[in-house]
């Protein structure tokens, strides 16, 4: 198994933050912990290149550090594309989960690195990375080389992934369903046993954090706002002719409101299988208040009701996917000059 | 309230002559359940066959599976609302067919997300239900009669048949006896030991119930709020599941898992069993804040829980009611954990939550996602009509949420969706 591994300029001995402006330098042998690494990796695998990069240099020059990356693993006909690891090291950290990320999309080999919890680099790629969790502590080096060399040999092996604690990789976010001994009912009882005498306890999932939206400054003037009406309720033309589907939505669409006072429940249907939509598709004002915002725009509290309307099923729609979505219709918004939006939602 | 479960094992189930238990083996007469059955003019026909433990035999699209249960006489009624005029359940005795179920099939559903039996393979030993000998009945509607007023009908011989089954074995000395008894959130001698509660949706209001669906005591939930029941109640015949029913079996009312847990530690002295609460997931939001509220303020007012056990039903929208809830409990200072349904259709646990309380930290999360088998043909088929039942037989896809039992959001699974 032939290794490629990535290095900053303080693991790769160059020196400290003086030196973090350093060029890639390319090496045809085993440097700093890679010597290590080469040892724990065992007989049947070696390091035959080693590329190190300062810090600074890294972080301002991704993409030509990218390309050289790339090529010099191609060229040094790798098996298995290594970097770090990065212990808490941000600017390495970043640059290294980078650098995995493009290697394996890019050359379709097995990539590891290793950091810990709290490095950004963790945050910008877990999803699609095995980052074995290092800790904090570059003094425990030699374990954290030996547990990345364990996960070299499994991918490169292609061997199924285990659970994150058993493998020591930090968790990727992505859900596997496994058969237990134990029925829910007793997982319950047992967790809140544990939780009612203040003992510890592990809940199956883990809360997730989602970063903090700021809301936007406030529209400074109502009564000259262009404004629009966006739902996730599932409000289309008859016919549906967008073809949104009645849950996960993948796509939106606009939908033209100009000259309208009101909406007719024979106009539209509702494509959402998440609520009682009975009352929306007798008066589809319920869910987008056409009748309502038209009155609002004829007594100047509002400034103009954008000409369409629009639309998508939000139900158990993926947060990646409904991220996809807003930004989409929210270009589309800023280009038809929408000064607001009301949401609705069911 | 008191209630014995007098146990008779049964070991095999078979057509006769006549309707008999002898020894461990019950026999069942057709022709004296189908006159009962059509006695119900909705009907016109019904198909009754038995299924055998693990046999080669996929069966569709799944009504309710329930276990076979009657009431000694003055123990109370059957299936209060449905079958029986109103009356109090959970008390006396009450005779249980032990390794039966009777499983009615709904003629009149699509296969799209329809509940699917499957009695053998590994998608076969994944579900609580292969284990046990079903009497399968598929009653077929008379002309001109509406899908609500079927539904009504299959709902009304699900519970007829079992109580049909079952009252064979009134005058029978069981094999053994389960005593539950709990004196309620009143209980005395118990000092020092937690209190426990459960808090369980019986219907969502994404599909607003049918005014003759029977879910609780043969009420159909609108306008519902929480409702106290004593845990013996939900064992005992007072709830049974709505007319299309994710997840959920009238079975796993009858022997429900969380109580069964809790009971179990209750009799071991570990805690105390204080009480249950019956909810529904709204449609509004008024609504919601108005079930979340009250159920809280049972939970603490009236149960003096310390800690409390949430399930929901349905589809997403529920766990908004069930979290709620849990989050009006944790800010009386009731500890609390939760069941939620798998909701990530991209597997990722960023997308695997419908609610983002801090309290709310004491997560079960039944998967079911990227669980499915591909099975091959089945040897017999049980579908409804013949066209149904050609496409139930022939290879295909089993998805867990679909398989009855596999992912069940009554407690009985044993799937789980672990972080990778």
């Amino acid at each position: 198994m032939r290794v490629v591994h990535y290095l900053n300029q303080f693991f790769g001995g160059i020196g400290g933050e003086e030196h973090a402006d350093t060029e890639p330098q390319v090496h045809d042998e085993p440097v700093g912990p890679g010597r290590l690494l080469g040892q724990v990796l065992g007989e049947n695998a070696q390091v035959v290149r080693t590329i190190v990069c300062g810090d600074n240099y890294a972080t301002e020059n991704m993409e030509a550090l990218t390309a050289l990356v790339l090529e010099q693993t191609k060229d040094a006909q790798a098996d298995i594309f290594v970097a770090g690891p990065c212990f808490e090291a941000g600017r390495y950290g970043v640059a290294a989960a980078g650098l995995c990320v493009a290697v394996s999309s890019e050359l379709d080999i097995p990539v590891v690195t290793g950091m810990a919890q709290e490095n950004p680099g963790v945050d910008l790629h877990r999803q699609t990375l095995y980052i074995v969790d290092s800790g904090k502590a570059a003094s425990a080096m030699r374990e954290v080389l030996t547990k990345m060399s364990d996960m070299a040999h499994k991918l490169a092996s292609g061997q199924d992934m285990g659970a994150p604690a058993e493998e020591g990789y930090i968790a990727r976010g992505i859900l596997k369903d496994t058969f237990v001994e134990q029925t829910a009912a007793q997982r319950l009882v047992a967790m809140l046993d544990a939780k009612v005498k203040g003992e510890e306890f592990e809940s199956e999932l883990p809360a997730p954090s989602f970063p903090e939206i700021p809301a936007p400054a406030p529209v400074a003037d109502m009564s000259k706002a262009r404004v629009a009406i966006i739902t996730d309720g599932g409000l289309v033309p008859k016919g549906n002719p967008d073809n949104i589907s009645a849950w996960a939505a993948t796509n939106w669409g606009s939908y033209d409101i100009a000259g309208k006072d009101g909406l007719q429940g024979d106009d539209y249907e509702v494509s959402h299988r998440g609520y009682d939509t009975r009352y929306v598709e007798q008066d589809p004002d319920r869910l987008v208040p056409v009748d309502v915002l038209r009155e609002l725009e004829e007594s100047n509290v509002i400034g103009e009701l954008h000409s369409q309307f629009i639309s998508t099923s939000g139900l158990v729609n993926p947060i990646a996917n409904s991220r996809r979505l807003g930004r989409e219709i929210a270009a589309q918004l800023k280009e038809s000059e929408v000064d607001a939006v009301i949401l609705t939602s069911t | 309230m008191r209630l014995t479960l007098a146990i008779h094992q049964i070991g095999s189930l078979s057509l006769g002559a006549a309707t008999l238990l002898d020894g461990n083996k019950l026999v069942v007469d057709p022709e004296e359940l189908r006159l009962l059955i059509l006695e119900d003019t909705r009907l016109r026909s019904v198909d009754i066959e038995t299924v055998s433990p693990g046999e080669d035999c996929r069966i569709g699209v799944v009504f309710d599976i329930l276990e076979p249960r009657a009431k000694e006489s003055g123990s109370g009624p059957n299936f209060p609302g449905i079958l029986d005029p109103i009356g109090v359940v959970g008390q006396g005795v009450t005779h249980v067919l032990r390794g039966v179920a009777v499983t009615v099939v709904d003629g009149g559903a699509g296969l799209e997300n329809g509940k699917i039996l499957e009695m053998t393979g590994p998608a076969g030993e994944a579900s609580p239900y292969t284990s046990l000998h079903h009497l399968v009945i598929t009653p077929h509607s008379a002309e001109n009669v509406v899908r609500h007023s079927e539904q009504a009908a299959l709902r009304l011989a699900s519970v007829k048949t079992s109580v049909y089954l079952a009252q064979c074995a009134l005058e029978i000395t069981p094999h053994s006896a389960e005593i539950f008894e709990s004196d309620g959130p009143v209980v005395k001698g118990r000092g020092g030991l937690p209190r426990f509660a459960y808090i369980g949706q019986v219907h969502s209001r994404q599909r607003v119930a049918e005014i003759d669906e029977k879910i609780l005591y043969g009420d159909n939930t609108a306008g519902m709020v929480p409702v106290s029941l004593h845990p013996n109640e939900w064992l005992d015949g007072a709830v049974v599941t709505c007319n299309r029913a994710m997840g959920a079996e009238t079975y796993f009312y009858q022997n429900h898992p969380v109580i069964l847990e809790l009971y179990r530690r209750h009799q071991d002295d570990e805690i105390t069993l204080v009480g249950t609460l019956a909810t529904m997931a709204a449609s509004d939001n008024d609504e919601r804040d108005r079930n979340c509220m009250l159920a809280a303020e049972h939970a603490k007012w009236n149960l003096a829980a310390d800690g409390v056990i949430l399930t929901k039903y349905g589809g997403g929208a529920p766990h908004a009611d069930m979290s709620l809830t849990a989050r009006r409990c944790e800010e009386l200072g009731i500890r609390t954990t939760v069941q939620v349904s798998d909701m990530s259709w991209d597997r990722r646990a960023e997308s695997a939550l419908l609610f983002n309380y801090p309290v709310v930290d004491a997560i079960v999360y039944v998967g079911g996602r990227d669980t499915d088998w591909d099975v091959p043909a089945a040897g017999r088929v049980i579908g409804g009509s013949g066209e149904l039942a050609e496409e139930l037989g022939a290879p295909r896809r089993l998805i867990a949420t679909n398989v009855c039992g596999v992912s069940s959001q009554q407690g009985i699974s044993r799937l789980r969706a672990m972080v990778h």
